[in-house]
């Protein structure tokens, strides 16, 4: 606010002037330009007096920051709405109708959400998601930061190395899903053949075809997705921690645990939460690596609420309770969104 | 003025002249279409179009090939740009499904069922399918069965891949089968088979069954062992769920000791290609599958070849059945090029592209007309001649009712393989029947 405050005094003072009167005068081309293109201000027929001239023009609204701020706003809000609140009312008005893929259906009201009550696939969707983004996040979260510890530390290549541990994070989720579905193939999964030439075994590893193999088989590969994610964030946290706290307790006589608890944690406490709520968000949401592992089988043990979503709503066709089992993960995911802005608020 | 007017329509048509000319014109290119002295070339209208062609990939990639290059030349002779894609069949229906919500694509491959899923959103093509059938003597009745959709055929019907018991010979022999040999003569039931697998898995050579969510293997197999056992999803009337029957319930028991004696156990995250690879690395004894793993190893692994045939799915209590509907072509009303996409279609399905398409599939590709069940392609290869069979005994999704929507719906959630799934996981046949029942009764509404 303040520069375009700034502007409109010097612009006043320079029209008050007696300069400015001369210049006015004999440039009435100039002025009308100027009347035009600003619109806001003009000079009264006696000369030398401002008036107010137009409300809304363009150059006002882009020196009041305010108004500045919504424009630049737009473009993205424009999108939001095109690519996210569309979809999403476009998701709540098919979750309340008997659509299918291709035919537009009638409002039925909330019986997609009640018939999935019912539902015993849904139920065990419901604990599988609950299970795939609870149990695999404290791990992610203790393997991530035992990785920003050891990253922490001087040592050569360091940034090499850090660029390497963060692979499992970019390279695409379908392609090194792929990498454990190998890995996990029943018939010829290399853990099975070493555990089999190491005489341990005797038969294959059922990992995707057993129901609790099979969770616990999705889980890690969402843990070694997920480390780095954690293990960067939090070294970033680590490396904002004082050297001179350190420094100061260990003349304290502080060994190394005693800081890493009373100096270390209490400073990436934020982070760690921070990076623990979004991955839970995005745990939750998941669907790419469940869907190329195991489709949800066996026996829908695996499946979580986007695969099974997407097996209804465009498999199955029936895009009205598809929709349906999405949005009942909107009212869990709104609850760690609020938490983790309200964290974000705070901070 | 009237001067300024003349010249200001001096080098324009008038209004007149423009209705005269745009007549002419389109008299022209009716008569060019008409009258195209030249197979294979379509009407004028469609030259400088885009076709978009979308099905699934196949096993048999020279079969894929040909597709794509008929198409080609197609494309090239008619001035249309034509593009084929061909997706892993999991991927297929939600494909078709976004682009008939959002279009995109013009000829799509339909699966059973799918017919149904998407009738108003196909282009009826009842007049080029009957021309199809009438060329050919008429269709097979799996055909009809599975392929019309309240009388009208939405697609034109290309038939189904071949599946059947894939067995290795000396192996069977090492079990003491009898006949081995000759797969033409092996008719064993359910309880002959599990006893085979028994010995088999014994010998350190178990049978493979694929029961994860897959859309080929596990399907035809589960189904097929449902209807043997005297179940069924519903009843022809549509009013009774007939699944939660006491034979298969019983069938389902002895199913579920079997997989334990005889089956690798892991097959329960098996999809449509592990039991081909579990065949070929010589891993399994037998297992349901197309002919593609006896065409592979024709190519790659003679031994294997020499050593493996075919023979007739196992019959239960209520007889032999196969879960057999055809595949059709079909043209989705949102398609910016229909014209183009029947003069495809129309091309295609003449005996010279189909029969050339047909027949490289040495048998992978089951007859849609009587005319091809009497091809020579069939007394090629006698350990083909079981798949020749298979449409006898061919029933569609949701059998003893029809393949609608519902029975589509039901084999996209994969109810009656899932119940399987369960009852082997838990060893409980009566709950995962009960299971089924249940789920079907949602789905079927009754």
């Amino acid at each position: 606010m303040a520069w375009a405050t700034k502007g409109c005094v010097i612009r006043a003072s320079f029209l008050f002037s007696a300069n400015a009167k001369r210049a006015v005068a004999n440039s009435a081309a100039a002025l009308f330009l100027e009347r035009e293109m600003i619109g806001h201000e003009t000079l009264s027929s006696s000369g030398g007096t401002v008036k107010r001239y137009g409300r809304w023009s363009l150059r006002r609204l882009l020196e009041r920051e305010s108004s500045l701020g919504i424009i630049l706003m737009l473009p993205g809000a424009f999108l939001l709405m095109l690519f996210m609140a569309y979809p999403f009312f476009l998701g709540i008005w098919l979750s309340l109708t008997d659509s299918m893929i291709g035919r537009m259906g009638h409002f039925i009201g909330f019986r997609n959400f009640i018939d999935l009550l019912h539902d015993s696939i849904f139920h065990q969707t419901v604990r599988n998601t609950f299970v795939y983004a609870m149990v695999t996040v404290p791990f992610k979260a203790t393997l991530g930061l035992g990785l920003a510890l050891i990253l922490n530390n001087r040592m050569r290549f360091s940034n090499p190395i850090r660029a390497g541990v963060m692979m499992p994070w970019i390279v695409p989720t379908a392609l090194s899903s792929l990498g454990w579905y190998m890995i996990f193939d029943p018939v010829f999964s290399p853990i099975s053949w070493l555990l089999k030439s190491l005489g341990l075994i005797t038969k294959n590893v059922n990992f995707l075809g057993d129901p609790n193999l099979a969770i616990a088989s999705v889980c890690l590969a969402n843990i070694w997705r997920g480390i780095p994610f954690f293990g960067i964030t939090i070294l970033a946290g680590l490396q904002a921690v004082p050297h001179e706290l350190h420094e100061a307790a260990a003349i304290d006589g502080a060994n190394a645990w005693h800081r890493f608890l009373h100096i270390t944690i209490p400073t990436i406490r934020g982070v760690v939460l921070i990076a623990a709520l979004l991955s839970i968000i995005w745990t939750f949401a998941d669907f790419q690596l469940i869907y190329i592992l195991t489709k949800g089988g066996p026996a829908n043990m695996t499946h979580i609420f986007g695969t099974y979503a997407y097996q209804i709503g465009l498999a199955a066709t029936d895009i009205g309770q598809g929709a349906a089992i999405a949005l009942y993960m909107f009212p869990i995911l709104s609850v760690f969104a609020i938490l983790l802005l309200k964290y974000l608020r705070r901070e | 003025m009237k001067d300024d007017s003349k010249r200001q329509t001096k080098g324009k048509l008038s209004r007149r002249e423009f209705i005269k000319a745009g007549v002419a014109g389109l008299g022209i290119a009716a008569a060019g279409g008409l009258s195209h002295p030249v197979f294979g070339q379509g009407p004028a209208i469609i030259k400088g179009t885009k076709l978009s062609i979308l099905q699934g990939t196949y096993f048999i990639a020279p079969a894929q090939e040909l597709y794509k290059k008929q198409a080609q030349e197609w494309g090239q002779a008619n001035g249309v740009t034509v593009a084929t894609d061909f997706l892993n069949w999991p991927d297929l229906q939600p494909k078709i499904a976004a682009a008939v919500q959002a279009g995109g694509l013009d000829i799509v491959e339909l699966w059973p069922a799918w017919n149904y899923l998407y009738r108003e959103s196909l282009v009826d093509l009842t007049k080029e399918a009957e021309e199809v059938g009438s060329r050919g003597g008429g269709f097979e009745t799996y055909v009809l069965n599975s392929a019309k959709v309240g009388g009208r055929f939405l697609g034109i019907p290309s038939g189904q891949n071949n599946h059947s018991m894939n067995y290795r010979i000396s192996w069977f022999k090492e079990a003491g089968v009898a006949n081995a040999e000759d797969g033409s003569k092996l008719d064993m039931t359910w309880d002959e088979y599990h006893a085979v697998a028994k010995k088999c898995k014994a010998n350190g050579h178990p049978f493979g069954q694929a029961l994860g969510h897959s859309t080929s293997d596990p399907p035809c197999f589960c189904y097929s062992f449902m209807w043997s056992n005297g179940a069924m999803e519903i009843s022809k009337d549509g009013k009774n769920i007939l699944f939660n029957k006491p034979e298969f319930v019983e069938g389902l028991r002895k199913f579920i000791q079997a997989w334990k004696d005889g089956y690798d156990e892991t097959g329960t995250s098996w999809d449509d290609s592990s039991n081909n690879r579990a065949f070929l690395s010589e891993q399994i004894c037998c297992t349901l599958n197309a002919s593609s793993i006896y065409f592979a190893a024709k190519k790659d692994k003679p031994h294997i070849a020499k050593d493996m045939n075919h023979m007739l799915m196992p019959k239960g209590p209520a007889g032999r059945f196969y879960l057999l509907g055809t595949r059709t072509f079909g043209i989705l009303k949102n398609s910016k090029n229909i014209p183009a996409a029947k003069e495809f279609l129309k091309w295609w399905f003449d005996d010279k592209q189909y029969g050339e398409w047909f027949r490289l599939q040495e048998g992978y590709q089951l007859q849609t007309t009587k005319k091809y069940a009497k091809d020579p392609v069939w007394d090629k290869d006698p350990k083909m001649s079981p798949f020749k069979e298979q449409p006898k005994y061919g029933r569609d999704l949701g059998y003893a009712g029809p393949a609608n929507e519902k029975a589509g719906l039901a084999s996209s959630k994969y109810i009656v393989v899932d119940t399987l799934a369960r009852a082997v996981q838990s060893g409980d046949a009566k709950a995962a029947i009960e299971w089924g029942a249940d789920q079907l009764k949602r789905i079927y509404g009754v």
